[in-house]
């Protein structure tokens, strides 16, 4: 029911009203602004002021050793070695699992029977524990008594060592695209954000099923697509925990059974802060690390306007 | 028409193959907990338990203080998403409906700051809290959850900022101030985004592995760390058969939450995903 609005103005508000609204906003966000500060920043900094210093974790004998520790990085192979099989892990994941959400989603925006099951057993992965995630999956690649081998053997087909290389690195992302039901559905949603006339127009216009596709359907939701790039991008970046847990590691520091293939840049940080107790090396390694998302973060940002298409008013609700 | 059938019928073999893929890591893991250990390790490998062995189970909740660690997952997760819905709640309110200078950066901030990956900040936390003695303490939890999450403070941001501006002049011209317009007028309308709220958050505390790994030690941790560290044999290996029983047991209420609230769960995912 719209109610026409009569001539009733708001109730005037004076200039002591909007000095007592301002503090208020302030009062009202300071929860967030000082957990920010403290939660966030200060960590943050301590980190870097860590970084400049060679401290191990327990001893108070440490020393400023200034940017050495960022130099003595710029030599570490391991380091960057990390880093490029991290690199290599995102772009594999990332379009993968943009695309497979996006063919679930256009799979099950179709008008058909018990879809809304398969949606949910498709969602569902998303929503398990890390824990259980890597307790599951380690049962189904267990060499001698898993799921994946067993369905090997019936096909007559040998078995396979799934964790460790090089098979580790994909059992890696099969565990990492076993989650993508967030993705799913905020595709699903996005196509059915999608106007049905602007689609049933292009059919007028002789367009066929994947012309409407790709050209009226693909467009609308690329800042769906957009936002998923840049969130998946950030997520596979700072993966420890899964590789950590797939391998037999059971006790902080424990890092020593982690296939290459899978030690990520932050399982290096992990291993320098936790197996060999520098503290102020790992900082550094996390410090460099931030500057990369952030880096990264902004070229995908510059990058949309090639293939990111916004309706005119972008913020509306503003 | 038949030719229709027949891309039907295509489709669903396709669903079902898919969902063989989603849903059968889960299945192995219930599977797996009723194999008794010798029928684990047979050759071939067996799908089907041939007696489901309950006793995987009792294994599972008597080999480690299951309730004790439940309990601590139980306390942390439901403080934690009882604090950090009231504080997103309230944040989420200032910014959809207050003015104030720099409210536009503040909220640029907040959005750029879902996008901080939180490991950069955990690991320093650790250190930090461990010099400060919170290590071993459930303070840490609290903090963040006094904090606010900036993921819920925009969901609750979204929701208000859609309410008519009437419902707070009506309340201004009855001499109400801002505290009470938000305590007894938004709050109350906002009980399904509370409740979405309150899912997510004890989802994520129930789910959490590296925070609770690095700042509880084995005595005060939570379900999620000991079950990945119990469950041996004398040799130091894993029970695979009563680990699974344990994992079982730990996802049940997750999948219970998600089941009966999915609608919740797609609401928010939506909201963040589609407007953001």
């Amino acid at each position: 029911m719209v109610v026409q609005k009569a001539k009733r103005t708001a109730p005037a508000r004076p200039a002591r009203w909007s000095r007592y609204s301002g503090r208020t906003f302030y009062l009202f966000v300071s929860p967030w602004v000082l957990g920010f500060l403290l939660l966030t920043a200060v960590p943050l900094g301590y980190a870097f002021a860590i970084s400049l210093t060679n401290f191990d974790g327990s001893s108070s004998l440490w020393r400023w050793v200034g940017l050495s520790n960022y130099r003595e990085l710029m030599r570490d192979s391991d380091a960057w070695a990390s880093l490029a099989r991290t690199l290599a892990y995102t772009a594999l994941v990332v379009p993968l699992s943009v695309a497979i959400s996006l063919g679930l989603a256009v799979l099950l925006n179709r008008r058909l029977r018990a879809v809304g099951l398969f949606r949910t057993i498709f969602f569902l992965p998303s929503v398990v524990p890390i824990v259980a995630t890597a307790i599951m999956w380690k049962l189904v690649f267990n060499r001698d008594s898993g799921l994946l081998n067993a369905i090997l053997e019936r096909l007559g087909l040998g078995a396979v060592t799934w964790l460790v290389d090089p098979t580790a690195f994909y059992a890696l992302i099969i565990l990492t695209l076993w989650g993508l039901g967030t993705g799913m559905v905020i595709m699903l949603a996005a196509l059915q954000g999608v106007p049905i006339e602007l689609e049933e127009a292009a059919v007028v216009d002789g367009a066929g099923r994947w012309r409407v596709f790709r050209h009226v359907t693909l467009p609308m939701i690329s800042p769906v697509l957009f936002f998923q790039v840049v969130t998946g991008v950030i997520m596979s970046f700072q993966v420890l925990v899964q590789p950590l847990l797939l391998a037999e590691t059971n006790s902080i520091g424990a890092v020593t059974n982690v296939p290459p293939s899978t030690h990520l840049y932050m399982v290096q940080v992990y291993q320098e802060y936790f197996a060999n107790q520098r503290f102020g090396y790992g900082s550094a390694m996390l410090w460099v690390f931030f500057v990369i998302i952030l880096v990264s973060t902004l070229l995908v940002q510059r990058s949309s306007r090639f293939w990111v298409y916004y309706e005119v008013d972008r913020d509306q609700n503003d | 028409m038949t030719d229709r059938r027949l891309g039907a019928g295509r489709t669903y073999l396709l669903l079902m193959v898919l969902a063989v893929f989603f849903a059968g890591p889960l299945a192995w893991l219930v599977l797996a907990a009723l194999k008794e250990q010798s029928e684990w390790v047979a050759i071939p490998i067996h799908f089907l338990p041939e007696a489901p062995q309950w006793s995987n189970f009792t294994d599972a909740v008597t080999q480690i203080n299951f309730l004790a660690y439940t309990g601590n997952s139980l306390f942390l997760s439901g403080t934690y998403a009882v604090l950090v819905t009231f504080s997103s709640a309230a944040v989420g309110f200032g910014f959809a409906r207050l003015k104030g200078r720099g409210k536009r950066p503040l909220f640029a901030v907040l959005l750029s700051t879902m996008m901080l990956p939180s490991i950069l900040t955990l690991i320093p936390t650790y250190v930090l809290y461990s010099r400060l003695g919170l290590v071993n303490t459930y303070w840490p939890w609290v903090l963040w959850g006094l904090a606010a999450s900036p993921y819920l403070v925009f969901l609750f941001r979204q929701f208000f900022a859609a309410i008519p501006k009437d419902f707070e002049d009506a309340a201004i011209i009855d001499g109400c101030g801002y505290g009470r317009i938000f305590w007894r007028i938004f709050l109350p309308l906002s009980k399904p985004v509370l409740l979405t709220s309150l899912l997510l958050s004890f989802t994520w505390m129930w789910g959490d592995y590296l925070a609770p790994a690095l700042l509880l030690d084995i005595d005060h941790t939570t379900l999620s760390v000991a079950i990945t560290q119990s469950y041996r044999n004398p040799h130091g290996d894993y029970i695979p058969t009563v680990q699974a029983a344990a994992a079982t047991l730990y996802v049940v209420p997750v999948m219970l939450i998600f089941l009966f609230a999915q609608r919740y769960f797609v609401r928010s995912v939506v909201s963040s995903g589609v407007k953001g």
